[in-house]
């Protein structure tokens, strides 16, 4: 092959995997941890995705004095419902548009829930005709008389507070929402476009932004929002800034590390490609078999830098005077080899068709490794001159050999203290794992706060827990809903909540619509009964003829159905909360303030046709993320055991394969022990990390117990590993430094977890050759 | 012809004229610190046979707290206190509104506290002021400027003696209207 082929192919490489990835969508979603076919995870993700609580913002108003907040939210309120975005939004002063209250109005009588028999008896008629009396006496009347002649019984109003209502209202202050302690006015937004379609959840944080802007002009208002739109978008410029950020003072931090110890600049593009090789062909090759890539897995791909980082390091380390670059990598070659392959195969008990999110890191991995491998061993001596050596500042000398000088006692120490470290573990049994998703999500922890005290403060249902009820058809659904929001009701009485939403509050199913119909007085009972109890009442004779004629068109009208609201801001508000989709159709009810989900889920009335389910997001995602973790060991496992068996196959001796994996086990032991002293719970990014740890642990295991007697030789391979730690370190060290959850685990697990396997490894491969031996 | 003449002719003097006397009355109402009274309302509505009749007592305290207390033919209790409007009534019990947050009810209130208050600023904000008389025997006729408001009122009539308003007519485009007459003592 001539010499220019070889770079050649791996250019057109690369820009292949590039081209395939620029066409592949980052899903920050939870499929990863869904098991196939689970109706429940199924429809967990469709709340995730588009549930009615996905589409609230949750606006707090804080700074200058009251009546400025106030009046920001006043003028913030109507400048939104002017823009196109948002479904509905509250701040306490909202009336329902005139079109629309004509809309209640016409259909009162099937709508209002008070609309029953004993509202038209003798008794309820006289009393209520006193009351409107002495309502017309206030000085209010000019603008609430104008209903009198067609509703006496006030149906009207009643329909508006369930309107108006929804789950518990905040305080008022100065006509608007405000919090309990009166520090911040409050408002909600409900959005158009669902919880999911972040392209609309960012017109929509956009369009509050800017009508905050003119609305508090000139004022010391300050604005805060959340909420899962909110949530999401900020998450992701927090977590782009952040990590690019962090990234580009990483890899300043890994030149400038490279150019110090080697004096050559050529290390650091050279020493880049294979890392650049990895990513492109992890990336790629996930793409062509999964289609998409998963957040967690673009996270993984960081850590992956670390291992690839190292494959060129030990060949400029390993570089000497007469002897070619093609050379020297040979003499690596089967050490390099067998490192390479027990990630590749620890890897390979990762990949499970029935659980995507493990086999794409596994894939990944193997992917990326291959290529990393591949370049450094073909590509880097193609580019390279045969007699290239780095000039080592921090040379090669003697004085590595007293580090290098075996100290089996040491050893032996660091052996039993391993050893009690994780006897320690096993009997104080702390609390090791972390499921929640919350302590997953790369959401700053102050926003959580934040959405928190807002959801309090606002009595907005919280994203977490919610009914639903799965029907063929509207109707089954709205006649279940209304049995589960009796049963919710005495449930509230017994204080197990704080309030739901339910459509059927707003919209009774056409059967409740019917039984109201029929227990509709007769007109002319009605109208004989009126007269009577209208007596030596002031009322003008025939006033209350359109209240005679509206029941008694109300007897015969057609149920009101879903689709006659369409377009109308009631119709808007029903079809989020009941809607058709694949399953049938699907009611919601949002809960706020459940005090124990257990019992409500426990106690739920069964549906007759169709499914109710209880929902507790939080604690079904955490199952499914604990279910993940615990696939994820249990495949572990079984890598470490294909681990075992590849050094076993590449050393032939168990001297051997012990001293390469029995220091790196007490590294992870010290190192999970480290994590939890510092207060941190494992998640799915501390065991990805560990993942990387065992590779690279591994790895400096086998270096350190290379068969090389050439002490010469040996100072070259410490020389290398203390090159490939400390780039580690200081990739992994900044990142531990970061706010955010993920970035943070990975970067302490990782830190942790190289400086103590390349100090186990050090103290203990070749005291554990030699002793043996 | 003449005349209509010399009427427009003076028009603006006329004006001038009114608008001094109304300064003047504003500034005697201003003038008013405290102040107790008992009212009689009349009020006729298209719906009614019979006008409702109430009574009960007012009471002042300049600047923002005005408050009608009804005593028949059932106790109501209406007080503004700045921006607060809190009701007390038989059937709904004790309940507090923000005037900023009820558009609707704002000029109502204003015009009977901003009036004896002698806020014509306020009064400005929400009416139309016409103003007829002298200061020592006037006429205020408020029109409202917010078209909603105007679907509500078409008209408060202030009727006054200097310092004194003597009674508060209320007029609504569909023809009904309440009169409430006040004796201070």
């Amino acid at each position: 092959m001539r010499r220019w082929q070889i770079p050649l192919f791996w250019l057109l490489a690369a820009l292949l995997c590039g081209g395939i990835i620029l066409k592949t969508p980052v899903a920050a979603d939870l499929t990863l941890f869904v098991p196939r076919a689970d109706p429940v995870a199924e429809l967990l993700l469709d709340q995730f995705r588009s549930g009615p609580t996905t589409r609230l913002i949750l606006i707090g108003l804080t700074g200058a004095v009251e009546a400025d907040r106030a009046t920001v939210s006043r003028r913030l309120a109507e400048q939104l419902r002017s823009s196109g975005p948002f479904v509905r939004i509250a701040n306490g002063a909202d009336a329902l548009p005139e079109a629309e209250l004509h809309i209640l109005f016409a259909h009162r009588y099937l709508l209002s829930p008070t609309a029953g028999p004993e509202r038209f008896t003798p008794e309820a008629l006289r009393a209520a005709l006193q009351q409107r009396l002495r309502e017309l006496q206030s000085p209010l009347a000019v603008v609430q008389k104008r209903w009198l002649p067609a509703d006496p019984t006030g149906e009207v109003l009643t329909l508006l507070k369930r309107w108006q209502g929804g789950i518990r209202e905040p305080a008022k202050r100065l006509g608007v929402w405000f919090s309990p302690d009166g520090d911040r006015a409050l408002l909600l937004a409900e959005t158009r476009a669902a919880g999911y379609d972040l392209a609309g959840q960012r017109q929509a944080v956009t369009a509050i932004r800017a009508a905050f802007a003119t609305a508090a002009a000139g004022t010391p208002v300050e604005l805060q929002m959340s909420g899962p739109g909110v949530i999401a978008t900020l998450a992701e410029d927090t977590v782009r800034a952040e990590a690019e950020l962090l990234s580009v003072l990483a890899t300043l931090g890994v030149v400038l590390m490279l150019v110090l110890v080697y004096r050559s600049v050529r290390t650091v593009w050279i020493g880049a490609l294979p890392m650049l090789a990895a990513l492109l062909a992890g990336a790629a090759v996930v793409d062509l078999l999964f289609g998409k890539m998963y957040a967690l897995t673009l996270a993984f791909s960081m850590t992956l830098l670390g291992e690839t980082l190292d494959y060129p390091t030990y060949l400029f380390s390993h570089r000497q005077a007469g002897e070619a670059v093609r050379d020297t990598l040979r003499g690596l070659w089967p050490t390099m080899r067998l490192c390479a392959a027990t990630t590749l195969l620890g890897c390979l008990a990762m990949i499970a068709p029935d659980v995507p999110g493990l086999s794409q890191l596994g894939v990944f991995t193997i992917a990326g490794i291959a290529a990393a491998v591949a370049t450094t061993r073909w590509l880097l001596p193609a580019l390279l001159p045969p007699d290239w050596r780095p000039a080592r500042v921090i040379g090669v000398g003697v004085w590595m050999d007293a580090l290098l000088k075996p100290r089996p006692r040491l050893a032996l120490a660091v052996g039993i203290a391993g050893l009690l470290t994780l006897l320690a573990l096993v009997v104080k049994n702390p609390p090791v794992w972390e499921d929640d998703i919350a302590a997953l999500s790369p959401v700053p922890r102050e926003l959580l706060r934040l959405d928190q005290d807002l959801r309090n403060a606002l009595g907005a249902p919280e994203v977490g827990q919610l009914i639903a009820i799965t029907a063929p058809d509207a109707e089954t659904a709205l006649q279940q809903s209304e049995i589960v929001a009796a049963w919710l009701d005495a449930q509230q009485q017994k204080g197990l909540l704080a309030g739901y939403e339910a459509v059927a509050r707003t919209l009774p199913s056409q059967q409740t619509q019917r039984q109201r119909q029929a227990q509709l007085p007769e007109r002319d009972v009605l109208a004989t009964d009126l007269a009577r109890v209208a007596e030596g009442l002031p009322f003008q004779p025939g006033l209350f003829n359109p209240f005679l004629e509206d029941i008694a068109a109300a007897r015969t009208a057609p149920p009101v159905r879903p689709e006659d609201l369409r377009g109308t801001l009631l119709g808007t508000r029903i079809g989020i909360l009941l809607f058709p989709d694949e399953r049938g159709w699907t009611a919601l009810l949002p809960l706020s303030g459940v005090r124990e989900p257990k019992l409500l889920a426990a106690g739920l009335p069964p549906s007759v046709v169709g499914q109710t389910w209880y929902l507790d997001l939080r604690a079904e995602t955490n199952r499914l993320v604990a279910g993940f973790r615990t696939t994820a060991l249990h495949r572990l496992t079984w890598g470490v055991a294909l681990i075992v068996a590849v050094i076993w196959i590449g050393l032939r001796c168990w001297r051997g394969v012990i001293a390469a994996l029995i220091p790196v086990s007490i590294a992870l032991i010290v190192t999970v022990a480290a994590l939890l002293a510092f207060g941190e719970r494992l998640s799915l990014f501390h065991l990805v990390s560990l993942l990387l740890v065992l590779g690279i642990g591994v790895d400096y295991g086998l270096f350190f117990s290379r068969p090389a007697a050439d002490p010469e030789q040996r100072r070259r391979t410490l020389h290398a590993l203390l090159v490939c730690c400390g780039s580690a370190l200081t990739v992994f060290g900044m990142l531990a430094t970061s706010e955010l959850p993920a970035l943070r685990a990975i970067g302490l697990t990782v830190s942790i977890g190289v400086a103590a396997s390349f100090s186990a490894a050090l103290v203990m491969a070749r005291p554990l050759l030699t002793r043996m031996s | 012809m003449k005349r209509w003449i010399g009427v427009l002719l003076c028009w603006p003097l006329t004006v001038v004229a009114t608008d001094e006397a109304l300064t003047e009355v504003m500034r005697l109402l201003a003038g008013v610190k405290s102040l107790q009274a008992e009212f009689r309302e009349e009020k006729t509505l298209a719906m009614l046979q019979q006008p409702l009749i109430a009574t009960g007592r007012l009471y002042y305290q300049a600047p923002a707290y005005w408050r009608k207390q009804t005593v028949q033919p059932q106790p109501e209790d209406y007080a503004a206190d700045g921006e607060w409007l809190t009701v007390e009534t038989m059937d709904a019990g004790k309940r507090d509104f923000n005037l900023n947050g009820y558009p609707q009810l704002r000029p109502l209130v204003e015009a009977i506290r901003a009036t004896q208050s002698g806020d014509r600023t306020t009064l400005e904000r929400y009416y139309r002021l016409e103003f007829q008389g002298t200061s020592a025997e006037w006429t205020l006729r408020l029109i409202p400027l917010d078209p909603t408001a105007a679907t509500y009122i078409s008209a408060i009539v202030m009727r006054g003696k200097n310092e004194r308003i003597v009674s508060v007519e209320t007029l609504e485009p569909d023809g009904d209207r309440s009169l409430m007459i006040i004796e201070s003592h």
